[in-house]
């Protein structure tokens, strides 16, 4: 009876990710996470950064996957992703909170923030899973320039904090 | 992560094609729950498909997409939420810290007071994951826009540079300078406004 309570809370992201999690379950994801050494091109485009990481979490970039960790930064393009027991919190230069729930697979799109003035966009592709958005600056000046898209819809935001989830396509 | 969730139960592969089998006819692909803001004020989200758009306004309140864009308005609850996404709540970071520094007349050089809450700061800032410190300065109304741009941002600096060198992360300090957009007490333009020329610290 429990499970069917499940289902009729969760959506097809969510139930079906855990099987295949399960099945491909092993050794390789009790490796220590590997650490990361921040390189100079991160710093002069660091969009955001990592806060509480747990379990396996990554940024890719141009192909190259790094684990996550508290303090390493992302920059623009970056792919995020958790493994099926990780989840990761960052923050993005404009104040905004992105916590991302396990089996999830996010683009940081788009990102333009001016600290002196307050103005830029924000658009993120979340894949796969789920995220919590807590906006920042960005949201409350420019409220329509705030984007969340998935395979199937476009989420617009005006100061606010809510969860997206969403089926892999 | 613990494994509690209901889920679990069900891991033979059979099973599994089944369920996603039968989910692919109706679940929704995608879910957004609008969650209470912090300080209470309204908020609004719009979640758009190529046949519509719906709006939540109270929170708790839920818009699910079907297969073809098809949306509609559910209602969930606080506990519901922390049920299905525990993860998405625990992690959630402490909220920012704040501190105002003040600066000597006319200079980039902090009072000995400011001086003072410089450890405080890093501190703070140390005892969090990933923790961040963003300065921004500010300027009074003295002055053209583009001058004040420039001082405020040479304040925001000027603390920054006092924070690496107590050992904080270069990377993980930004210094901001708001000019005159942002007045602690606002004045009319060229009004010299001591307790204006300040830095907002944000632990975060």
């Amino acid at each position: 009876m429990r499970t069917f309570i499940a289902l009729s809370l969760s959506s097809l992201g969510l139930l079906t990710a855990p099987f295949a999690a399960a099945q491909s379950r092993g050794p390789a994801e009790l490796a220590p996470a590997a650490v990361v050494v921040a390189s100079p091109a991160v710093e002069a485009s660091r969009i955001g950064t990592f806060k509480q990481v747990e379990g396996q979490a990554w940024a890719a970039r141009a192909g190259a996957r790094r684990a996550a960790e508290p303090g390493a930064g992302v920059v623009l393009a970056d792919r995020l992703s958790t493994g099926q027991n990780g989840a990761a919190t960052l923050t993005l230069k404009d104040g905004t909170v992105l916590t991302m729930g396990p089996n999830t697979t996010m683009d940081l799109s788009r990102f333009q923030f001016d600290s002196t003035t307050q103005k830029g966009h924000v658009g993120l592709d979340l894949l796969q899973g789920t995220v919590r958005v807590v906006t920042g600056l960005l949201a409350r000046i420019n409220p329509e320039l705030f984007k969340v898209t998935t395979p199937t819809a476009v989420v617009g935001v005006r100061g606010t904090d809510f969860i997206v989830e969403t089926a892999a396509p | 992560m613990t494994f509690d969730h209901p889920l679990r139960f069900l891991t033979t592969p059979a099973l599994a094609l089944a369920l996603a089998a039968t989910l692919a006819g109706c679940a929704p692909t995608t879910r957004v729950t609008l969650l209470p803001q912090a300080d209470g004020a309204a908020s609004v989200v719009g979640v758009s498909t190529p046949v519509g758009t719906q709006f939540l306004r109270q929170p708790y309140q839920v818009a699910t997409v079907g297969r073809q864009g098809k949306l509609d308005l559910e209602t969930t609850t606080a506990e519901k939420v922390r049920e299905t996404y525990p993860r998405l709540l625990a992690l959630q970071p402490p909220a920012p810290e704040r501190f105002v520094l003040e600066f000597e007349p006319g200079s980039s050089q902090l009072t000995p007071e400011s001086q003072a809450q410089l450890a405080t700061v890093v501190a703070s800032a140390q005892a969090r994951a990933g923790g961040e410190i963003v300065v921004t300065g500010h300027t009074d109304r003295q002055g053209t826009l583009e001058a004040n741009d420039r001082l405020s941002l040479a304040r925001a600096q000027a603390v920054r540079s006092l924070l690496v060198a107590r050992g904080f992360k270069p990377e993980l300090i930004e210094a901001v300078g708001r000019g005159e957009r942002e007045p602690l007490v606002p004045t009319d333009d060229e009004v010299v406004e001591p307790r204006n020329r300040r830095a907002d610290v944000v632990v975060r």
